[in-house]
């Protein structure tokens, strides 16, 4: 595999039967689900959260030691497709089961392991990224939030901000400066751990465009936090944090995000009685060649994954390609949809067309992911 | 896959992009596009046993076949080597060049066939059309008018009495899926020209591959060549299953939208030098241009799709796509 050469990857026969299991849980609880929603960062639902990990469908992938399930990549894929396709309410686990789980079975200590990982898997603990800042959006290397060693403690001072979900959430990891800023502006960052609900972090709501109140800023006014809360070597956040963004940008929740306009497009068109015209095929059928090639693309990261490979140039590539789709999806859509369009398809539209300026900002903006992939080609 | 089919593809890869770094250069490009046929490179390629890929005897499969028709697109070779492998493996047996057009008329007096590439050379031209998994063989075929396509590739109208032959796999889709990966192929050419071009051109004192600008126009191309890429993969993948056709078509049209997009941004790159006859970028971005409405454009694939798809109903719409492989 190369940056222009993505795999050839087959799913296999144990992810088929996976494949129906989930369907037939979502199938079981569809009252979870009432309004369909593929967009991995809106409804957050605890209960749901819980059902899954009672399936043991968080923490797939890892040791059973800490509650995971010892299961392949490509079944993790497999499992969160077809829960974001199906747009049930991910988004209370959705951040631990990514990369704060990961990101703490890679650099944690063992007793974080053994603190965090099996309530995450449970779908009971739930966690937020602490990374962007007033004044730090892509220049994440110019965070300002300290954390100053006293005693047995860490003193926390600073603001996050685009929080998602910290005023429903019980933890964040936060990239902090442990170490005043030097010549080498990635040092001297470590990732700490602060309890939302305990520590006296201050989490205040922001509302979004969209109507939703699901970002927020935290600020850290003399947090004090016990030392073993760092995450991994003191200084390390840097290294840490580029690595956590791998796992957050090839999954499928990188195109899908406006996939229930798609679904509700085709179902203006579905009349019997109607025959839909040549462009509105058209466009049901250029949205469907755009979904099918990104998604063997990111099955083909996952297997990079399943292999141990460093993903990031690859991951931010299928990023890039995906959430410049799902914005144009509704763009497409909205020209292909007949007159007066039934009200489902109307409102799914407009609520997606809402949070689609986010899709190319959260997790990476567009420009830094063509940054990576120019740095990928040599360019940089 | 075995290794060992993985070894044999490898080899066949980079003993065409040899073959062809040596031999297909701008001279034989403009050669070609004068009208004259490449003659010592047809031989060669025949001589190689390449005529006869993704055939048993040659102990290899079709997918090392649309491997090589890939390495094809990659060097613009301008020859009718798609067409003559796909009449090779649905009617085996002769020696020669052969040639693919569309079917447009079957009468009592023979069949008439347009579009036929390199249609004046071929010793055996077969006539498809859409939907049919009849094509009509004519084996002594008279070329009539010959116009070229915007590549400068000659397409002749050929006539001639002529037999049925049952083809398995859809043999209009086929010959998209032939498109399909001369235009990965191509696409990804036209990149590393662009990433070439880019780092030795210098601007303003620096290289311009040094301005985020151009970093961010070269991602771009890169991400969609990457799609090209896999999207061609799938579609070989999907050979000789029911999947074959909607795969093509959801190719083909995804291939094909690419085609637009990297042509112009690579030519922007490349500025007024790009624009000159001299430079061989056009030789390939004259191709994507072509080749993406050749055997059905985007339109024609998408509709084919989308109506599969709203057939199929919304609350499938996810099966449909989420297939296995």
């Amino acid at each position: 595999m190369s940056l222009l050469q993505f795999d050839r990857v087959s799913l296999d026969e144990a992810t088929a039967t996976l494949r129906q299991e989930v369907r037939e849980f979502i199938e079981d609880n569809r009252r979870h689900l009432p309004r369909p929603n593929s967009d991995f960062a809106t409804g957050h639902d605890p209960e749901f959260s819980a059902k899954l990990g009672a399936k043991r469908w968080i923490g797939l992938t890892w040791p059973s030691e800490f509650g995971g399930s010892e299961r392949s990549f490509f079944e993790r894929y497999v499992v969160t497709e077809e829960i974001l396709a199906a747009g049930a309410p991910v988004c209370a686990h959705w951040i631990a089961d990514r990369q704060s789980g990961p990101l703490l079975l890679r650099f944690g200590s063992q007793a974080q392991k053994e603190a965090y990982l099996p309530g995450i898997t449970r779908g009971e603990s739930f966690f937020s990224i602490g990374m962007s800042e007033p004044d730090t959006g892509s220049d994440l290397a110019s965070v300002r939030t300290t954390a100053v060693r006293e005693g047995d403690a860490y003193r926390i001072n600073g603001t996050k901000i685009w929080t998602t979900d910290a005023h429903r959430n019980h933890y964040i990891i936060c990239l902090v400066r442990t170490d005043a800023p030097s010549e080498d502006r990635h040092a001297g960052l470590s990732q700490i751990v602060v309890d939302l609900r305990q520590d006296g972090a201050q989490v205040r709501p922001i509302a979004n465009m969209a109507g939703g109140e699901d970002f927020n800023e935290v600020v850290f006014d003399d947090v004090l936090v016990p030392l073993d809360r760092i995450v991994g070597e003191p200084g390390n956040g840097w290294q840490q944090v580029t690595s956590e963004l791998g796992y957050e940008r090839s999954g499928p929740e990188r195109f899908l995000s406006s996939f229930r306009v798609f679904v509700e497009l085709i179902r203006t068109l579905e009349d019997p009685t109607q025959t839909p015209h040549a462009h509105q095929n058209a466009a049901v059928g250029r949205i469907a060649s755009h979904i099918m090639t990104m998604r063997r693309m990111s099955i083909s990261v996952a297997g990079m994954l399943e292999q141990g490979k460093e993903v990031a140039q690859e991951a931010a590539l299928v990023k890039e390609l995906g959430n410049s789709f799902e914005k144009v999806l509704p763009e497409i859509a909205r020209l292909a949809a007949p007159d007066r369009a039934p009200e489902l398809f109307r409102r799914t539209f407009e609520e997606t067309l809402l949070l689609s300026p986010s899709f190319t900002l959260r997790g990476g903006t567009r420009e830094i992911l063509r940054g990576v992939i120019a740095r990928g080609l040599g360019l940089r | 896959m075995t290794e060992e089919t993985m070894d044999t593809r490898q080899l066949i890869i980079d003993t065409a992009a040899k073959m062809f770094a040596d031999q297909c250069d701008k001279a034989l490009l403009d050669a070609a596009e004068r009208g004259e046929f490449a003659t010592s490179l047809w031989t060669l390629i025949d001589d190689n046993g390449f005529t006869k890929l993704g055939t048993s005897e040659s102990g290899t499969d079709a997918a090392d076949m649309y491997a090589f028709i890939k390495e094809c697109g990659r060097y613009a070779v301008p020859l009718p080597i798609a067409e003559t492998l796909l009449v090779n493996s649905w009617c085996p047996a002769a020696e020669g060049v052969f040639s693919i057009g569309e079917l447009v008329n079957t009468t009592s007096t023979g069949a008439s066939v347009l579009n036929v590439v390199w249609g004046t050379q071929a010793r055996k031209v077969i006539g498809v059309s859409r939907d049919s998994h009849e094509v009509i063989v004519v084996q002594e075929p008279q070329a009539g008018a010959v116009s070229t396509n915007i590549a400068g590739e000659p397409r002749a109208e050929v006539h001639g009495s002529g037999h049925i032959v049952e083809v398995k796999d859809d043999p209009y889709a086929q010959l998209a899926l032939t498109r399909v990966n001369l235009m990965a192929g191509c696409l990804a050419r036209v990149l590393e020209l662009g990433i070439q071009f880019a780092m030795e051109r210098e601007q303003f004192g620096r290289s311009i591959s040094k301005f985020q600008a151009i970093q961010h126009s070269l991602a771009v191309v890169a991400s969609e060549v990457a799609a090209a890429q896999r999207a061609a993969d799938a579609a070989v993948d999907a050979l000789g299953t029911d999947r074959f056709v909607m795969e093509t078509a959801a190719s083909k049209s995804r291939v094909g939208e690419a085609c637009g997009f990297v042509a112009a941004e690579v030519h922007q790159i490349h500025g007024a030098m790009g624009f000159t006859h001299e430079h061989r970028l056009h030789h390939f971005t004259r191709r994507l241009w072509a080749w993406r409405d050749e055997w059905g454009d985007e339109f024609y694939w998408q509709d084919r799709l989308g109506r599969a798809l709203i057939e199929n109903g919304a609350d499938n719409a996810w099966d449909f796509i989420a297939t296995r492989g």
